[in-house]
């Protein structure tokens, strides 16, 4: 394809125009008045306010449901239950386990049962207060082991609480171990961790017609919102209207709950004819929305007396809550990275996601790879103190390079590295001295550890994934270019507008990009599997490519020249050999217009086919993978138990920097979320009860928490496949700190913690001799 | 109840209930809608706005509280069409991401800068820590009031 070849003459220009250079985002100017607008400023005051009606227990047969009290309540206009949908009451993301209102059976606190609609706040919540479950209270489970105990009630009815299983099956494992010079064992588990994004969740549908509504909410799958909703109307797609309104913070949460949130908006806009506005408050958000989902993980790994890994035997257990949701596919990451970024001869991976009456858990920034990697880090930390090796050496021997085979015996022939990565952090950090040097300072220890991420960029379990885009140009020489893509905070869309502007030879300025809206954008699919520069920003390149053929046909007819001559910049179109002679795109537009030369085009992008054989896991599970690895560095006071990460050396593998100011941005972002889940976001959670919904009592950290971080190490391993090599950021940052910060707990205490967060009072008794 | 208050340099007047919350007032009745709910119980900073220059949380600030009062919100910051230093900054150093915790995160800044022109960055961080970002990590929000605090010394 002829693209294909103009494309990559681009990607070997000596000096780009804007790509990798750090560039204000334009995007950001709008924030910065305070006249951006998320869901909740779209919001007309004569919206109805609609709340939501949940189970107060976690397993329960629902005997009935009374609404006349809530009914007689002033201002209260509707209340609305399973049987008040039309279409099909299921919302299910991989597994059709979930209803949208329940009118059956509830499988945690806080499953939803109805909607009450009304005038105003106040009136909707008395609603709420007044609608009468009648229960039949059944059996609950909470734990892994409860969930699969030969007794235990079955939540989803079935054989078991089992959702999902995977398996990978490399190489003779026995063989692996037998070569081993040390081996070792150990379990590890990861808890919830809650978004606190600072917007909540949001909808706001307004319904259109007789036969249309348009939804306006917070997400990250604009085009996924639809299909739910129009499942839930019995509608066609093209009746659902849904636009993604600025995201205030997602790191994948809404991704799930955009259709949850959305659905229960359209279903009482379009049930009563008005204008209908589901807000969540913060507590709702932290108890009731998704979470990272809490897994357990048995691993057992050996090297030989060269230190070069031999065996990993890995047994994953995800906890999935009373939903599916993303189980299957959280999973599936899981296990394609079960053995880490290392080459491992022989890889044994078996795992399950279990059923349990809990919040459910979903996306979450790093999906699997975060707990995954914690027991892979922890695990090469022990190996390389029981051979004697210093921890990033023994890395170091290791890692995945070009040429490399990954848990799923997939090749890498370009794009890895990972190597490069840690040599970077292992220089900035002065690693080999600062390790010996770090110790007792007025009484706090000091720590120093280090940590390697990898993460597979798109959807997991080889689903078919690919990209499309927009773009025209206008009368007047502008751009208008529409993206499915969502702007969550990590600038995604700006970076489109960088590949646009560098193909075509246009001022940022004159680019103009339109968000989400299923009316008009093209399908980007999701915002998520860090995707959206990687796909999104390869379907740009294709548009942009599409239309500069055409811009460079007229061009060159128009001055005169060989196609070959004609140069795109600064808004102009210029005849190489003589400078002097160019025409403004304004020109060129009219021109094209005029000769009725088609000024728009779509874009379209799919990365390289995956597959695996399901019976050994085998195959190729990722289009290519983003690397990276961090230092951090502790002070633990032994009084308090407290730790401080003091200083973080970061680095990261994204194919192409398209600016790298928004890869610092999203890996400063990632170390803050990691350094929280490492050490004190706590979710506590009991009988299925979440007890500490708010700000005060689950700790996000504060500008007061964050270490020094050192400047972003960005290493460029171009990928081939995508938009200037670039590949997706993210996620890894998040990956790679929270064990770096585990492994430094370790080498300053000699407490080595299977088990986060590690929160100040798990580690003062650790210190005083109780087990972590 | 009727309140009159100095909003972005303007003089209004407002009808009221007695219990209506100022971050309510603001959005709902004057359409100004930069201040955000976060959580409603002071926790976040989201809805911060500054009365008389001392950032105030309006989620927990009764409209009538502010009657005969001065309140700035971030759509108030910039004059003339020329922005703020901090609004400059925060664009410049990459402050902004998801931009839900900016305007309560601009204006808290501006009242550290109003009331100490150069502070260490241990005093930005103090002053700031009940502004919530999940996004950034507070690097270059921190580094944006250093630089905007630089640039107004200038
Ligand atoms: S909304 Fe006021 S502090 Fe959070
Ligand atoms: S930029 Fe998103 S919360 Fe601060």
């Amino acid at each position: 394809m002829e693209a294909k070849e103009v494309f990559e003459r681009f990607s070997e220009r000596e000096s780009f125009l804007v790509i990798g250079r750090s560039i204000r985002r334009f995007d950001a100017l709008d924030k910065a008045l305070g006249r951006a607008k998320f869901t909740a400023d779209y919001v007309e005051r004569d919206a109805l306010v609609v709340k939501v009606v949940r189970s107060s227990l976690p397993h329960a047969l629902i005997k009935s449901i009374n609404i006349d009290e809530a009914l007689k309540i002033p201002g209260v206009v509707a209340v609305l239950t399973a049987r008040d949908i039309p279409g099909e009451n299921q919302i299910g993301y991989a597994l059709p386990d979930q209803p949208l209102l329940n009118d059956v059976k509830v499988h945690y606190v806080g499953d939803p049962i109805a909607l009450v609609c009304a005038e105003n706040e106040e009136a909707a919540f008395k609603g709420v207060e007044a609608v009468e479950v009648e229960y039949e209270e059944l059996q609950a489970v909470y734990t892994i082991d409860e969930a699969l105990s030969e007794d235990a009630p079955r939540i989803h009815g079935g054989e078991d609480n089992i959702a999902v299983t995977t398996r990978v099956r490399k190489g003779d494992i026995e063989e692996g171990f037998s070569k081993a010079e040390a081996i070792v064992e150990d379990i590890y588990e990861t808890p919830y961790q809650e978004h606190m994004y600072i917007e909540p969740e949001a909808a706001y549908a307004i319904p259109e017609g007789h036969n249309k509504v348009t939804v306006i909410g917070t997400m990250q799958s604009p085009f996924l919102v639809r299909e739910k909703i129009a499942g839930i109307l019995g509608w066609s797609l093209n009746q659902v209207r849904v636009i993604q309104a600025l995201t205030g913070g997602a790191f994948g949460g809404k991704d799930d709950m955009g259709p949850l949130v959305c659905a229960k908006a359209a279903l009482a806009a379009v049930k009563l004819r008005r204008p209908a506005a589901l807000i969540f408050d913060r507590d709702e958000s932290a108890a009731y929305s998704v979470k990272r989902y809490p897994a357990r993980i048995r691993y057992r790994s050996g090297a030989d007396a060269e230190g070069r890994m031999t065996a990993a035997e890995v047994d994953i257990t995800v906890d999935c809550g009373a939903y599916a949701n993303r189980a299957p596919f959280w999973l599936w990451r899981m296990t394609a990275h079960a053995a880490g970024p290392y080459e491992v001869e022989a890889v044994h991976v078996d795992g399950k996601a279990v059923y349990t009456n809990k919040v459910f858990g979903g996306s979450f920034r790093g999906f699997g790879d975060v707990a995954m990697h914690f027991a892979v880090e922890s695990q090469m930390d022990m190996l390389a103190e029981k051979l004697g090796l210093d921890p990033l050496e023994f890395r170091l021997k290791n890692v995945l390079r070009p040429g490399s085979r990954t848990t799923t015996n997939q090749l890498l022939d370009h794009s890895v590295g990972m190597e490069e990565c840690l040599r970077g952090v292992a220089e900035a950090s002065d690693w080999w001295n600062r390790r010996r040097r770090v110790k007792r300072t007025e009484g706090k220890l000091r720590g120093l550890g280090v940590a390697c991420a990898h993460h597979g960029i798109s959807t997991s379990r080889g689903a078919p994934d690919w990209s499309a885009a927009s773009l025209i140009l206008n009368e007047d020489g502008t751009f208008t270019y529409r993206t499915g893509i969502c702007e969550l905070g990590q600038g995604s869309q700006f970076g489109h507008a960088k590949i646009v502007a560098e193909i075509l030879g246009a001022p940022l300025e004159s680019i103009r990009v339109e968000g989400p809206d299923t009316d008009s954008t093209p399908n980007a699919r999701p915002t998520h599997g860090s995707r959206g520069l990687m796909l999104g920003g390869s379907a740009a390149a294709d548009a942009a490519l599409r239309l500069r053929s055409r811009m460079v046909k007229v061009a060159a007819e128009m001055l005169g020249c060989d196609e070959g001559d004609v140069e795109l910049r600064d808004g102009r179109a210029y005849d190489r050999r003589r400078p002097e002679n160019s025409v403004s795109f304004r020109e060129l537009a009219r021109e094209m217009y005029i000769r009725g030369v088609s000024p728009a085009a779509y874009g379209f992008y799919a990365p390289p086919r995956r597959y695996f054989d399901p019976e050994t896991g085998l195959g190729v599970a990722y289009p290519v993978y983003t690397f990276a690895a961090t230092v951090a560095e502790v002070e633990v006071d032994p009084e308090t138990g407290e730790v401080k990460v003091v200083e973080v050396w970061p680095s990261m593998d994204v194919g192409r920097a398209i600016d790298p100011l928004l890869i610092e941005g999203q890996i400063h972002g990632a170390i803050a979320q990691g350094l929280g889940f490492a050490l004190t976001e706590n979710l506590i959670v009991e009988e299925g009860r979440v007890l500490n919904p708010n700000f005060k009592d689950y700790v996000i950290p504060s500008s007061m928490d964050m270490p020094r971080v050192s400047n972003v190490i960005i290493v460029e391993k171009p990928y081939r496949h995508s938009a200037f090599g670039a590949k997706g950021v993210g996620e890894p940052a998040i990956i790679s700190i929270v064990s770096a910060i585990a492994n430094a707990v370790y080498h300053a205490t000699g407490i080595r913690f299977r088990t986060l967060p590690i929160t100040a009072e798990r580690l003062y008794r650790a210190l005083r001799g109780e087990k972590p | 109840m009727k309140i009159r208050f100095k909003l972005n340099g303007r003089e209004i007047e407002a009808e009221v209930e007695p219990n209506t919350l100022l971050l309510n007032l603001l959005r709902e009745h004057l359409h100004l809608t930069g201040a955000k709910y976060g959580c409603g119980i002071g926790e976040c900073g989201a809805c911060t706005v500054l009365l008389d220059g001392e950032p105030i949380l309006s989620c927990l600030t009764l409209a009538v509280e502010v009657d005969g009062r001065e309140i700035t919100t971030i759509e108030g910051l910039a004059r003339d069409g020329e922005l703020h230093p901090l609004q400059r900054a925060f664009l410049e150093e990459g402050a902004v991401q998801c931009g839900f915790c900016t305007p309560g995160m601009i204006l808290t800044a501006k009242a550290l800068l109003d009331e100490n022109p150069n502070p260490s960055e241990e005093e930005i961080r103090e002053y700031l820590k009940g502004n919530l970002c999940r996004c950034t990590g507070y690097v270059n929000i921190v580094k944006a009031v250093k630089r905007a605090a630089e640039e107004m010394a200038r």
